[in-house]
């Protein structure tokens, strides 16, 4: 699926695939958690990745299972390297008001990979 | 202050902010989702009463049934704008799961959570 860089065909997706969460009777907290690293991977890749860009597109690949969600987010921009992202949990970090996106992908799923040019984030929940 | 989306087919995409002064605080319950798309409404709202000067905005989560980072950045927009003016802004009866989100970012240290509306106020 490829999506314009705008939060409301972000939304679209965002919701197709809860749709499917919620058909495979995923539990509430999961779905609460596939919710959020939806928002976060897609904010990252039209905000951060294709700066609003109208001429760029997003790519999400999703495969939802009653096993587990797989999620892809691919976004037109240079990418960057999420280690060198501050940790936002830090106290000298805690009144930033951006900066927790990634942190909370990696907190709220079970897997959360990036490409090496870090332009691409791969993210899986199971289905607990 | 209400602010929805309710043109949209998707019921928990709906934000609504309830304002109301309870003596010299402000309280705002907020109700709904406060995701990606909802959340620069937010930040602008909140920002907007803090710049009214109140000694303490109460932000009433009991409604809240999602947030996500964009929504935290909004809520610590106002925190930020309040401190500027020597304000306060006071959270109130997160739901389980917006308070676990609240705990994993640390956000529980930067804020006072309450139990009540009555009790942030009074306290």
């Amino acid at each position: 699926m490829v999506i314009a860089s705008d939060l409301e065909a972000a939304r679209q997706v965002e919701n197709t695939i809860l749709d499917e969460v919620e058909r495979y009777g995923y539990s509430d907290a999961s779905a609460f958690s596939i919710r959020l690293a939806i928002e976060e991977g897609l904010n990252n890749a039209i905000k951060h990745g294709n700066g609003y860009d109208p001429n760029k597109t997003v790519q999400v690949a999703f495969a939802v299972t009653p096993q587990q969600v797989v999620i892809s987010i691919t976004d037109e921009g240079p990418g960057f390297d999420p280690a060198r992202v501050p940790d936002p949990t830090c106290d000298e970090n805690l009144e930033k008001p951006c900066g927790r996106g990634i942190m909370l992908m990696r907190a709220y799923m079970d897997e959360i990979h990036y490409n090496p040019c870090g332009n691409q984030v791969r993210m899986v929940k199971k289905n607990s | 202050m209400s602010i929805t989306d309710s043109d949209t087919p998707y019921a928990d995409s709906e934000l609504v902010l309830d304002v109301l002064q309870v003596g010299p605080a402000v309280v705002v319950r907020i109700a709904g989702s406060a995701g990606m798309r909802e959340a620069e409404q937010m930040r602008a709202a909140l920002e907007k009463l803090a710049d009214d000067k109140p000694p303490l905005i109460v932000l009433d989560l009991s409604s809240m049934e999602f947030i996500c980072s964009m929504g935290l950045g909004a809520i610590i927009q106002s925190h930020l704008r309040s401190r500027h003016h020597n304000g306060q802004v006071r959270l109130v009866n997160p739901q389980p799961a917006v308070l676990d989100l609240l705990e994993t970012t640390r956000l529980n240290k930067l804020f006072q959570i309450y139990p009540s509306v009555e009790q942030a106020v009074r306290t």
